[in-house]
């Protein structure tokens, strides 16, 4: 490295270090969000320039004198060299999801600190290898997937633990998303419409995509974007109606079940009419939105008005019980690390890679990019009061469900916080209140409208923007519904032709019924569960969530640290290694703490044994209706039941890494032949015609 | 560079900006998947293969990505 280029990486490096102080030192004054975005760059460029190149060059030894699948099996339809900012732009959009927003809405309860540095950290050490390790490992093995590679690399159990992995983690995370839309769009008259118009206009795009311009992807989705558009801004006129606002206002149990009804027809639907249109529109929107968010927070930079640390690192806090260690790592999953991106890693991308260097631009890239997604909706939190923050955020069971019992129990916490504060708040925003709102979804939307109206300098249009920010979760959430609906159906009917051929039949209409309502009634149970939870839903199943989301993480980097201990880079195990003890140490005390813990706010079992006491002695004593009394019996099922799924994905852990273990075990000792499952090697065509190029 | 930039007249400048304008078209129409089927069907003809029409090609794309994870969390 030339002195010049040093001198920049050691600039870099400071201002890093500088940002990176100011943020964990800072008190009194609010710090401009500036500096957390700055310190934020500097570690992704430095993680990127020198750890990414670590990884790529040393431990991986990535080869572009080696033919990738998409040159050696080019078919121009699945296997095909695509442009590496293509497939970046493709894989981003693949990845990203409601997550890395929302989690780190909620872990802001902690102060931004904690989550901050776990993103940033997390994701430059974490979560980019993990994604990087398997893109280049499957691509490596003609694009094969996850749970391939484990049956392959690992052991036949190692592959049917992951695709058991797989599907829970489907069912909970469509259940999470739903549930954060759900309390999105409760008593929102506006919001619903909003979201109701989407529909409609997805399969209007469909059947143009389907029948009048068959695949004019660009135009159908600019014609869409301003029907989308329409409907935003027409929300307010039905919102204002006191005829039509009525039509669209629902309580959440009655959202529950027209999302559970939804999802069950958007799965036995054909992907062209629905699902595929709207995930064009999704797409589009989400990067358009996220670009804008970047930009706003730039032009806007705003002061964090949240601190860097609050009084609930001690587990006290109101959206999610636990203390900052280990729940922090487990309701930032994605933005730091996250196991589903192991799926979408394997499989489609590396089937389109062109040359093998591109693994490290589009694996660790893109999740250095998803993560900073991750920082940038921590900045939308920051911006907001504390006091708002809390108001908006948390449920009615943890501070009072009237405006004014909750203002007190805030403003006692000492984040100041009045009802009329509220009133004016969510008048500006055009919702009828804010309070209890808990999921994130409404406190980013807020927070979003704020950095956007103040950016563009039109404060008036603060609710339009809340409802397009909505509208922008909502849609790419519906879309991850489908999506994992679909998903989860054809695993069943794969699983269920082992036993029952006929539904090895995709297009089989009785197979496609029942395997989607189960899939459906699946999801659909811990999203009632969640929507009829007193504390708001969200303390149960983003906890659940995240664990399962860390154990495919945990499947994942026990795959990779197997492939390389085959491939005699035992000396660079850490790469792998690190992360995966991390993940263990941090789902197996998150799931015992949530099973186990004596604090019927955490733990399910003892908050089981608190309803349940409760429910013998209003019966005995007779003053407890029958109704109420069954809803109770109905909660403390539903407890049992999550922790009973928090056990079995504990367990999972153990055995998966008690496997892996013992394969490394035999290798180490060499009682196994290490065989690794790649595809032969062949010299890149391109690159032969520039040996004989110079040969010439 | 700079210098020949900036003494560039308005039909170089012109022809700059239709030519920024075609990569931003051709980078959009390969995002959106616009440019698959002509690649497609022109590797098929190449191969004396008969190409899928539109409709089938585009519709068999939409069955292969929405039959495993493509949308993460």
């Amino acid at each position: 490295m030339n002195p010049i280029r040093k001198l920049f990486w050691l600039g870099v490096a400071a201002l890093g270090a500088i940002g990176l102080s100011l943020i964990a030192t800072a008190r009194g004054e609010p710090l401009n969000a500036v500096w957390l975005v700055t310190a934020a760059v500097c570690i992704y460029a430095l993680g990127y320039r020198f750890y990414s190149r670590f990884v790529a060059c040393r431990v991986l030894g990535l080869d572009d004198a080696r033919a990738t699948p998409a040159e050696r099996l080019e078919d121009g339809r699945d296997f095909t060299p695509t442009n590496k900012w293509v497939l970046f732009g493709h894989h981003f959009a693949a990845i990203a999801g409601p997550g890395p927003l929302v989690g780190p809405i909620l872990a802001a309860q902690f102060g931004y600190l904690p989550g901050t540095l776990w993103i940033v950290i997390g994701g430059v050490l974490g979560g980019c290898v993990q994604d990087f390790v398997t893109l280049f490992f499957s691509l490596r093995r003609n694009g094969r997937s996850l749970g391939e590679m484990a049956k392959a690399e690992v052991s036949e159990f190692g592959g049917w633990t992951a695709l058991f992995a797989v599907l829970a983690i489907m069912v909970i995370l469509i259940a999470v998303v739903a549930l954060v839309v759900v309390n999105a769009l409760k008593s929102s008259p506006w919001g619903v419409f909003t979201i109701a118009v989407i529909i409609p206009v997805a399969c209007l795009l469909g059947l143009y995509l389907r029948y009048v311009r068959p695949g004019r992807v660009l135009e159908a989705s600019v014609l869409g974007f301003l029907l989308v558009m329409t409907g935003v801004i027409g929300g307010r006129y039905v919102s204002d109606s006191a005829h039509w606002a009525p039509y669209f206002t629902y309580t959440g149990l009655a959202l529950a079940w027209i999302i559970i009804i939804y999802g069950f027809i958007s799965s036995v639907l054909p992907a062209w009419l629905l699902l595929a249109p709207r995930d064009y529109l999704a797409t589009f929107i989400k990067l358009g939105t996220i670009l804008a968010l970047g930009v706003g927070i730039l032009l806007a930079h705003p002061p964090m008005l949240l601190p860097p640390l609050t009084r609930f690192t001690d587990g006290t806090g109101p959206i999610f019980a636990g203390k900052v260690f280990p729940f922090c790592f487990i309701t930032i999953a994605c933005g730091a690390i996250s196991g589903f991106h192991s799926l979408i890693a394997s499989g489609t991308t590396p089937k389109l890679i062109t040359k093998e260097s591109h693994a490290r631009t589009i694996g660790y890239g893109c999740m250095m990019m998803e993560s900073f997604v991750g920082v940038m909706a921590m900045v939308a939190a920051t911006v907001l009061r504390p006091g708002v923050y809390f108001a908006v955020n948390s449920p009615a069971g943890a501070v009072g469900a009237t405006p004014d019992a909750a203002v007190a129990t805030i403003t006692a916490w000492g984040y100041p916080v009045t009802a009329q504060e509220m009133a004016d708040l969510a008048h500006r925003v055009g919702e009828i209140t804010l309070f209890n709102r808990t999921g994130g979804a409404p406190s980013l939307a807020v927070g979003m409208a704020q950095i956007f109206s103040h950016t563009l300098g039109m404060g008036g249009l603060e609710a339009i923007w809340y409802h397009f920010a909505i509208m922008f979760e909502a849609l790419f959430i519906l879309t991850v519904l489908d999506a994992g609906t679909r998903v989860g159906r054809f695993m069943l009917q794969e699983l269920a032709s082992h036993l029952v051929p006929v539904f090895g039949r995709t297009g089989w209409y009785p197979g496609v019924v029942l395997t989607s309502a189960l899939i459906v009634g699946a999801w659909g149970y811990f999203l009632l569960g969640g929507v009829r939870d007193p504390l708001g839903g969200i303390n149960s199943l983003w906890p659940l969530f995240g664990i399962s989301n860390q154990l495919l993480a945990s499947i994942a980097l026990c795959i990779a640290s197997t492939i390389l201990i085959k491939m005699g880079k035992r000396r660079y195990l850490g790469v792998t290694l690190a992360p995966l003890v991390w993940l263990v140490t941090v789902t197996m005390t998150a799931s015992y703490q949530k099973v186990w813990s004596p604090n019927p706010r955490l733990g399910f079992l003892a908050h089981a044994r608190l309803l349940s006491d409760q429910l013998s002695s209003s019966t005995a004593a007779g003053t407890l209706p029958a109704a109420r009394a069954a809803e109770t019996a109905r909660l403390i099922f539903n407890d049992r039941l999550d922790a009973t799924v928090t056990l079995i994905l504990a367990v999972l852990v153990v055995l998966v890494l008690a496997e892996s273990a013992r394969q490394w075990w035999l290798y180490t000792f060499g009682r196994k032949e290490p065989a690794l499952s790649e595809a032969p090697a062949q010299l890149s065509r391109l690159t032969a015609q520039r040996l004989r190029g110079d040969e010439g | 560079m700079i210098n020949s930039r900036m003494d560039a007249g308005p039909f170089e400048i012109d022809a700059m900006l239709t030519q920024l304008l075609k990569t931003l078209w051709h980078f959009l129409r390969e995002v959106s998947g616009e440019n698959d089927y002509p690649r497609y069907r022109d590797r098929a003809l190449a191969r004396g293969e008969s190409p899928l029409s539109p409709v089938r090609f585009y519709l068999s794309r939409l069955e292969h990505k929405y039959s495993r994870p493509n949308r993460c969390c």
